[in-house]
Order: C-alpha cells, then structure tokens, then sequence
C-alpha cells in the first residue's frame, strides 16, 4: 500500500519539510528536500532513525545526587523509552571518570552508556 | 589583593576568557564563581549538540565544559568557587565573599565580566491567577531535574517553545511525566528544528502556536492553566479559552542579560541587548573592563560564548598596548536586523578579521544579508532563511572598515529580478 | 434605639427598595439579614446600607446569591510533623486567635504581664493573611471618615511609631505623602477654566485641613517645587499637597519582632494550630478546641481576621459579618527607585467611600509598588489577582507619572480585607460571650491602628474582669537578626568571621547569605517553609524571585529540618515544591 510518510529536515535552518512515498517498504521516492543532506536525512528517518540517548542515573556517595550519561552512539529511537528505564535501575559509586561505562551494551544495540562528566566522591569530612 | 585580571564567572565565557588571558600572558588571573563548581550553566545541559563549531564533534554540556575546566587545572590559574561579587566599580575595585575567605576586596588591572543571564519570570509577563507551588523556570526546573535529581511534577504544562523548554519537554517525559502541550504565544516555534523533531515530534507533545496562557489556579499546588489563542498583537482572543488540568507549569520565555554588577560600573548598556556596549575587542565602554558571552547578548551556540571569552582574554592581556582608531566605527541595525554585537569598532588592529553577530528581528526567507560601510555595499551573502532565534554572523577583514565611520548590517528580501 | 422600632425601620427601608427577597430581624441592636439576591455585589450593597441605617450596631449578612461562597476549609495540619509538633498548655489566661500584626500586638501588650498568654495561627507562619499583603503605609488618618474608630484610632497610633519602630528594630521610612492634585481631580462636568482654577487653588485646602487634623503638618507645594522633589511627575500636576508624617513600615518585620518580643517576655505561639470548637459554659468562654488540643482558658480574643465571624460563630454568637475585600498590588524592580521620592496619590473626586484609593507606594526596602486596588469579593480563601486588577493598576497609577517604566514589575499580589458592614473596626467585647473580645473587622488602616488596638484590647480584658499584674521584668527590646546587605564592609567582614554561614551568599539579587536563612529557621518563630524564610530574609524577594537561590533555600530548609528536600512547601499543606526524585517515576509503567 502506497503511503506517505512527513519528515522535517534538521539539517539547516531551512527546515525543509520533506514528503516520502513509500509502497510496502519498496520504491522510495523522497520530495521537498532542498538538498542531498535533507533526502538523506528523510530517508534515515523512515528507515532506521536513531537518536543520542542522555539522561541521568542516580549516584551513590557523590557531590551531585545525580550523574549525567549518554550512549556514546547514537541507537534506534524506538529503544530510548526502554533505555530509560534501564538507566532507572541503575546506582553508581563516586568517584566516577568521565567517560567510564556506566551501563553496557544498552538492550543489545551495542552501545554503551558513559558517564559524560568526572564526579567526586562526597567529602566524609564535611 | 591584587590581580592582573579578574574574571566574574566560571561559565564558558568565564572559563575561556581566563584561558586565553593566561595564554596570552598574563600571569595573575583570578576566576570567580558563585557555584559550587565551576562551567556555568553547562553542568545542567546533558543534552548533546555543544562544540560543533569548536570541536568539531557533538559534545553533552558537561563535556564541553569539562574540556575547559581540565585546561585551567593545568595552568594552575586561580579559582575561587561559592564566590559572590557583592560590589564594583569604575577603578576596577572588587568586594566578594565566599565561606572560605571571607570578604575579599580585590584590585585588578583588568576585568572580565562573564556573569551569563537569568530567566525571565512568570510574574514579568503578568501571567494571572494564583501563586501556588509548581511554578517553575525551564532553567531551573533543568536545574532540579539534572543536578539536585528532583522530580518536580507528573503533568506539565510549557509555555515557550524556545529550546530550553522544548529540552525540558523532552526530559520530563524521559523521567515519567507526562507532558500536556507546548504553548507558544508566537505564530512561529521560537527553537531550532532539530529541537522541535527530537523534542517534540518524538514523543508527539503537541506543539500550540499563537497561544498563551491566561490564567494559573490552584490553591496551593498548581491544580490547572487556563490556555488560550492569541492574535496577532498577541492579545488572548475571547471565547478560545481551555482550561488544562496539570500540576506544574514551565515557564520558557526568555533569556535576560545579568548585568546588576555591570550597572554598578556604571557601564554603558545596549537597550536592545541588554548587555554592556562592547568594541570588537569585548572592551566595554570602561578601559580595561571586558565582557563576554550570554552577559553581553544571548547566544544560540557555546562556541560562540567561548570565541568570545577568548578574545576578551586576549585583550585584557594587550590592555594599555592597542591602539584606538583616531574615529571609533559605529555599527549600526539596519532593516530586519535587531541588534549587532560589537556596536563599536574602535581599535587600530587587533585581529585581521572583525566578526559582526546578530538577530534579525522577523523570519524571512530569500534574503540577503548586506554590509555597507559609509553607504557602500562591502559585502552581500544570500540566505535561504533567516530567523530570530538563530544569531547570524559576518567576518569581515579589518581593512575594508579602514576609511568608514559608519558599518550597518542590513537584511532585505531579494527581489524577484535578482534572485 | 429599641430593637422593636430598628426592626421596622429596616423592613421599612426593605420595602421601600424592593428588597422582596430579603427577610430580616433585630437583636440587640444586630441586624440579621438573610434570603437571595442576583450576585454578591448586590449583597454586599444590601449589606452596606442596612449597615448605614441609624441605630444599627452591625449587621449579620446571611443573603445568598448563585455566586456567594460558603467556606468549605477543612482544618487541617499544615507542615511535617517531623520538624514541627509542639505541645499545647492546657490551660491559660488569654488565648489570641489569630497571628497577624493586631493579633501579635495584642500577645506583645499582653506580655507586660504576669499572664499565661497564648496566641494560635493556623498558617504555617504569622503574618498569612492580611498583614503580609497590605499597602504597609502608617497612615496618619487624614483619609478616614469622621466619626470612625479607625479614624480615632489611627490619629492616636501614627505617632507611636517611632518608639515602636526604635524598640523593635523595625525598618520604619518616613517617607512623606505627596497628594497630587491635577485637573483630572475634578469632574470632567465642571468647565475646563473654572475647574482648573478650583483644583489649583481650592481643592488643596479641605486636604491640608483634614491632615493638620490627623495631627500631620501638611505643606501645599506649588508646581514649580512639586516637580522639584518629583522630578518625574506629570506635567499636568497643578499642586501638591505634602504629608510628611505619612511613613512605611515593613509589615513582616514588625510582625515578627512583635511575635519575637512576645516570646521572649513569656508568650506561647503556636502557628500551623487551627481552632475548630469554643467551649462556653453559662454563656462564659470555658476553653478552646484546636487541631492539637484542647486549652481551658475565660478569656479569647478573636483577631482571626476574615474569620473573625466563624470564630464569634463557634462560641455561639453571631454578632457582625466578614466581607473580604480584595486588594491587589503591582511591585517594581529596584531599579525604578528613583521615579518616586514620597509615596504619590493622585487625587480624584468623587472618591470611593470604601478605599482611600491606593496610590504610588513604597516599601520599607524602597521597591516602588502600586496599589492597592479595592473591590468585593465573596470567597475568603481568594487571593488570585485577575488580569482586569493587573491592568487597572498599571493604568491607573501610572498616570501621575509623566513616564514610568511599567515593564519592570517584578511580582504582583493580592490580599483581603476583613470588612464588617459597617466598615470600621469591632474593638469591644461579645455581646453575648463573656470572655470573648473582638479585635475583628481590621481593614486599612489596621496596621497602623495595631498599637491603639492593642492598648484598647488590653484596657476591655482588665474591664472584663482579666488580672493584669505588671511584670518588673518585662523587656520592650527585641532586636533584629543580622542583615547581611545592610552592614558596612567593615561589618561584613566580621560577621563572616565570626560564622562563615555568612559567607555564603544564596540570594544574589537581595544578597542574602546562607547565615541569615539558618538563623530564620531555628529563630523563636521558625520558618519552616520557603515562604516563610522569604519574608524574613528576602531571599527570593529579588528581580528574579528565586530563579536562583529558590533550590538552594529548598536545600537549606531540609538540612535544617532533617527531612528530604522533596518534603519542603511552599507556605505548608499541598504547596509541597517537589514530587520525590527522579527515577521514582520511570519504574511505574
């Protein structure tokens, strides 16, 4: 079945709104997008979009409550709500390395998540 | 004590300008910050998309501001945190406080103001109804969420699609809540695209143009909003009012320059901006006082904070060197242009290039954007769209200004012929 | 006037205007008024008029209409009983009711003596109702009708200030009114020249009278100095008329110095403490009932604001009607300062009979604000402010300006009056409750009456029969916490040194440090909330209310209190600030 799928393209701030056609998956036709970047783009989004997942997960012993992280690629979007609330589960220990592996091979995309700042330890003297 | 130059603020800005103040030779250079750790508002935007420009790579806030902090750990320059300037003034004499140290009065030979903005709040755009709990800034509502790890409320209402709130949109719902609408008083969305697919569109919250909120209630928490469509003198049109059930209320409407310290000074403000009158140095209208970043006009990208802090460092450490041109250039906003930074071009030669930034004040598309200096046309750069909420900028090589006294930014719609 | 002749002349008056829904009796001089009417306006102008009839002494109102509001509040406990759960005297000399500034008066006259003196609020602070959302103007009384107790009162009350203010370290600015007469100041009807030789030269006079009768030493001001002192004045001021003695006060301030000054001479004060019952045994005040206890007590005095009437209700009298009042006001950046010197009220006839018409204000901090506004209300539980009052204000006040910069609002309010029928104040005891004194229907100029008041309170309990045993230890002094802001830099310094608390500064725009707010939570009357840290410290009173320091409070307060920071409210009760924390809600599906 012949459908139509609308995409807007965050390329540039043209923001051209891109129409796909599509009929079962097969013979994809991409029009409205102002360049090569914006048919790319349209044709990504139909067929595999992904998305950089950040959030937060709760620390342990740390100076923030809290601990920024991101997967250090981007995975399918269909699988950020489930990331989520993987991360929700998770508690780590300060001190934290920027960069360390906080959550590994998120729901099998092979993506780690990693800690996106250093996080000291809480101070015991304090 | 005395300094050689002092920063105020530990935020991007802050943090390039006394990088590259040391860089470039200075040697006492004391960086002040009222947080708790230093990077400004950066610690609090885990989202990526910083340090395209810089970088070159798509970093999250506190990486970006992680960059800089490892460079000053290995200059060894100064840093006070949990710091607050209580008082300046024209000869460059600062009061602050900390716990630590107490009152310090600090005499520098330079100064770089680099204190960011605040938000503008529910009350200055007279939103009315009650005052209950639930009402909240998107920058501080980010604050709770990714710092303090608060959840502030399970049905949110945002007014202002500016990217700090379509952000926020996004993050509410990534930690459970649900989130009824996006308001926006303006016929057009206020944030960058990729924001309003990634934000938006992705978790299809919807997105209400040419609406605004009338009404807050609630006795002691917030218990709804009364939403309505505006005109387009963006006055509420009667009959179109909603009411919407939630428990907190996001407010996104806009960034103002803090400049308290500045006016204390008293520095020469820009009404248009906000910020201090800078030349292309970051010199402002007092010698030897700089500023830099969201302070001076707000910005879209970090890089270009931290451009800016760069050169405000560098000028800071040349101050009493630079030479001034006999007749200061006045840069001025011509048609669909609403400000320009610098708004002066006063040295002799500072860098090869001068780089002209601002905000066209309506959307428009097939344009082009013209520099005349002294009625010629010195440049001309032809833009498919040009929107406010996307700073603009324009290099050009100092030598084209030598003979002007005048520099205007102008952008008009190509005409048919031409295009 | 004997019941039987007042009660046919109310149904006469009845008759007379159509009042054919409305039934009405007499009772010691009460009139009882109840049946239906279209809207509340037209109740409380049934209200008024009754009220206006020779020979009544008050009026109960208990007409209906399809928008009067029958107050529905449960009483409740307002804050965590973790960090709050005193215990109740079973007994005592006084119980006050009511913790506002007449309220706190009365506890701190009351503490001169050898008395067990209780005071209740059922806020979660003192100061919840009116007192913190008033003009905090020390009137002088030249705007109240001749004849009123308020107009008495507050002639006798405006000089006391200065001890007051001396005594309880209370910020108390003299700022002067100015009373701007321009030919808007007269109707439009009166010809252009005739009416601007009036204004010019005869309207100031029955003004100037009327101020050196409140005692004030009033000036006329011709033009070419009224915009000398104000250089920002319209031009089409004519004359002025200057009221030196008019002053502002800071309302939370003298409100908790007060309460403090109390409680050091020996009064108990309980907030968040409702009263639900009144014992009375053969027409005599036996005890209170409240939501921690219960207090034996002969002697109450209700200055329960706009619930004066509940209370006199609950000991089983009724004997007067709260019409609440609202009054909204519109606050100024600092930075707006310099547009006014005095406080400016732009004068117009015919004025309101129920207001004195607000005007251009100050605050104790120097804050410009505009109002108040005045209109009626029926639910006594609100404070919103309508966009109508929003624009009114800024239209109306603005005027007397030539320029003012009404962008730089920086916060808006509303607050509500407690009117009887009568409009003036009940200072006299039950009619019907021996043991019950009234300190009830406090509306402007109530703040400035609190002294006066209280003495005349004082004066009916030892006339009711109260022992009044003067202390020797009384001590009059209560003085301020530190105020950061306000030291030189030699007394910054020091107070850093001696607590390093006071360096930390948390509000940046009022600069006010971490010392201040740790002192204002574990202070006699402790603020256990954000709120009411705010009206102690300023914190959060700023140009960016409490963009920034708003978390760094809520962290403050719930390290002091020993709660997590999720438990901390705005003013007690549901103005709880957060959920819980993130993640609590991401594994419900």
């Amino acid at each position: 079945m012949r459908k139509v799928h609308k995409f807007t393209c965050i390329g540039c701030p043209s923001s051209c709104e891109i129409k796909l056609f599509e009929n079962d998956g097969q013979k994809i036709e991409v029009v409205g997008a102002g360049c090569k970047i914006g048919k790319e783009y349209a044709i990504k989004e139909f067929t595999a979009p992904e998305r950089i997942l950040t959030s937060t997960v709760r620390v342990e012993n740390g100076v923030l409550p809290v601990l920024p992280v991101k997967s250090e690629k981007p995975i399918p979007k269909k699988l950020i709500r489930e990331s989520v609330q993987a991360l929700a589960k998770v508690k780590v220990r300060a001190p934290i390395k920027q960069g360390s592996i906080v959550y590994e091979n998120m729901l099998n995309t092979g993506v780690n998540v990693i800690a996106s700042r250093n996080l000291e330890a809480r101070d015991l003297e304090r | 004590m005395n300094v050689d130059t002092l920063v105020i603020g530990g935020g991007p800005a802050g943090l390039a300008a006394a990088l590259s103040a040391n860089k470039n030779g200075v040697k006492n250079v004391l960086l002040i910050e009222r947080g708790s750790e230093l990077g400004g508002i950066l610690p609090q935007c885990i989202h990526d998309g910083f340090g395209t420009v810089i970088f070159k790579e798509r970093l999250t806030g506190p990486e970006y501001a992680e960059r800089y902090i490892q460079e000053i750990k290995k200059t060894g320059i100064n840093v006070k945190l949990e710091t607050m300037v209580l008082e300046i003034d024209r000869n460059k004499r600062v009061i602050a406080v900390n716990p630590t140290d107490g009152l310090l009065d600090i005499q520098a030979k330079t100064l770089i103001l680099a204190m960011g903005c605040r938000e503008r709040t529910r009350q200055q755009i007279l939103i009315p109804g009650d005052r209950p709990a639930g009402i909240f800034t998107a920058g501080v509502a980010q604050r709770y969420i990714n710092i303090e790890g608060i959840m502030l409320g399970k049905k949110i209402v945002i007014l202002g699609s500016g990217d700090v709130g379509l952000i926020m949109a996004r993050r509410f719902i990534l930690e459970g809540a649900e989130v009824e609408g996006v308001y926006e008083i303006m016929p057009v969305p206020g944030g960058l695209t990729r924001n309003l697919v990634q934000c938006l569109q992705d978790y299809e919250i919807p997105l209400h143009l040419s609406h605004t909120i009338v009404n807050i209630k609630g006795k002691n928490r917030v218990e709804g909003v009364a939403v309505a469509q505006v005109d387009s003198d963006m006055r509420p049109i009667g009959g179109t009012e909603r009411f919407v059930p939630c428990d907190t209320v996001i407010v996104s409407v806009g960034l103002i320059p803090e400049n308290e310290l500045s006016e204390m000074v008293p520095l020469k403000l820009d009404s248009m901006t906000g910020g201090p009158i800078v030349d292309e140095t970051m010199e402002t209208s007092t010698a030897g006082i700089y500023a830099a970043g969201n302070v001076v006009h707000v910005h879209d990208l970090v890089d270009d904070v931290s451009t800016e802090g760069e050169i405000a460092g560098k000028a800071a450490a040349r101050f009493g060197e630079l030479k001034e041109r006999e007749n200061p250039i006045k840069v001025e906003a011509g048609e669909n242009v609403r400000y320009v930074v610098p708004q002066i071009i006063r040295k002799k030669s500072f860098e090869q290039n001068v780089k002209l930034s601002f905000r066209v004040k309506e959307v428009q598309r097939n344009t082009s954007v013209k520099v005349f200096a002294g009625g010629e046309n010195i440049y001309s750069m032809k833009e498919r769209v040009v929107r406010p909420p996307e700073m603009l900028s324009v290099s050009l090589p100092s030598s084209v200004l030598e003979k002007t006294q005048v520099v205007k930014v102008v952008v008009e719609k190509d005409n048919e012929k031409s295009s | 006037m004997k019941d039987k002749k007042l009660g046919k002349k109310v149904k006469q008056f009845l008759e007379d205007k159509k009042y054919f829904q409305i039934n009405s009796s007499v009772n010691d001089g009460i009139v009882y008024l109840d049946g239906h009417l279209d809207n509340w306006e037209n109740i409380v102008e049934l209200g008024h008029k009754i009220g206006q009839l020779k020979g009544v002494e008050e009026v109960v109102n208990d007409v209906l209409s399809n928008d009067s509001v029958k107050a529905t509040t449960e009483p409740k406990i307002r804050l965590s009983k973790k960090f709050y759960d005193p215990i109740l005297p079973k007994k005592a000399d006084v119980v006050i009711v009511g913790g506002g500034v007449v309220g706190c008066f009365i506890a701190r006259e009351l503490s001169r003596y050898k008395l067990d003196v209780v005071l209740l609020e059922k806020e979660s602070d003192v100061c919840g109702g009116a007192t913190k959302a008033n003009s905090a103007q020390i009137h002088t009384g030249v705007g109240e009708s001749f004849g009123t107790l308020k107009r008495k009162l507050c002639v006798k009350s405006w000089p006391l200030f200065d001890k007051i203010s001396d005594e309880l370290d209370v910020p108390y600015d003299k700022t002067g009114l100015l009373i701007v007469i321009t030919n808007d100041s007269l109707s439009k009807n009166i010809p252009g020249p005739f009416r601007h030789f009036l204004c010019k030269y005869l309207v100031p006079l029955p003004i100037w009278i009327t101020a050196k009768m409140a005692k004030d030493k009033p000036k006329i001001v011709r033009k070419g100095k009224l915009l000398k002192m104000e250089p920002y004045l319209s031009e089409k001021a004519l004359v002025g008329v200057l009221m030196p003695n008019y002053g502002i006060i800071d309302p939370f301030r003298l409100t908790f110095s007060l309460a403090e000054n109390a409680i050091q001479n020996g009064v108990k004060i309980f907030i968040d403490t409702e009263v639900t019952n009144i014992k009375v045994e053969n027409k005599k005040i036996s005890g209170v009932v409240t939501t921690r206890g219960t207090i034996d007590t002969d002697f109450i005095v209700n200055a329960a604001g706009v619930y004066a009437d509940r209370i006199a209700e609950m000991a089983g009298t009724r004997e007067f009607t709260i019409h609440p009042r609202k009054g909204g006001t519109v606050l100024f950046d600092k930075k707006t300062d310099k547009y006014a010197t005095h406080q400016l009220n732009e004068f117009k006839l015919p004025r309101n009979e129920h207001t004195k018409g607000g005007g251009v204000l100050k605050t104790a901090d120097g804050n410009i604000n505009f109002g108040p506004s005045a209109f009626e209300v029926p639910d006594k539980e609100d404070t919103s402010i309508s966009k109508e009052d929003l624009d009114n204000i800024l239209e109306k006040y603005a005027t007397v300006f030539s320029y003012f910069p009404k962008k730089s609002v920086i916060t808006y309010f509303s607050g509500l009056r407690a009117c009887t029928y009568k409009e003036d104040f009940i200072i006299k005891p039950s009619k019907n409750v021996k043991g019950l004194i009234h300190a009830a229907g406090i509306q402007s100029p109530g703040l400035t009456c609190s002294p006066t008041i209280a003495t005349m309170i004082l004066e009916i309990l030892e006339k009711e029969g109260l022992p009044m045993e003067e202390k020797e230890a009384f001590n009059p002094i209560s003085k301020r916490a530190v105020v950061f802001r306000e030291l030189t830099l030699e007394g910054k310094k020091n107070v850093v040194a001696e607590d390093k608390l006071y360096g930390n500064v948390v509000c940046r725009c009022e600069h006010v440090t971490e010392g201040e707010i740790v002192k204002a939570i574990h202070s006699s009357i402790p603020a256990l909330t954000v709120d009411a840290v705010k009206r102690r410290t300023r914190a959060g009173m700023g140009r960016c209310q409490s963009g920034f320091c708003g978390h760094l409070v809520a962290k403050i307060l719930a390290r002091e209190l020993g709660v997590p920071m999720e438990e901390i409210t705005k003013n007690g009760g549901d103005s709880r600030l957060f959920i819980g924390k993130t993640k609590e809600f991401l594994a419900e599906d």
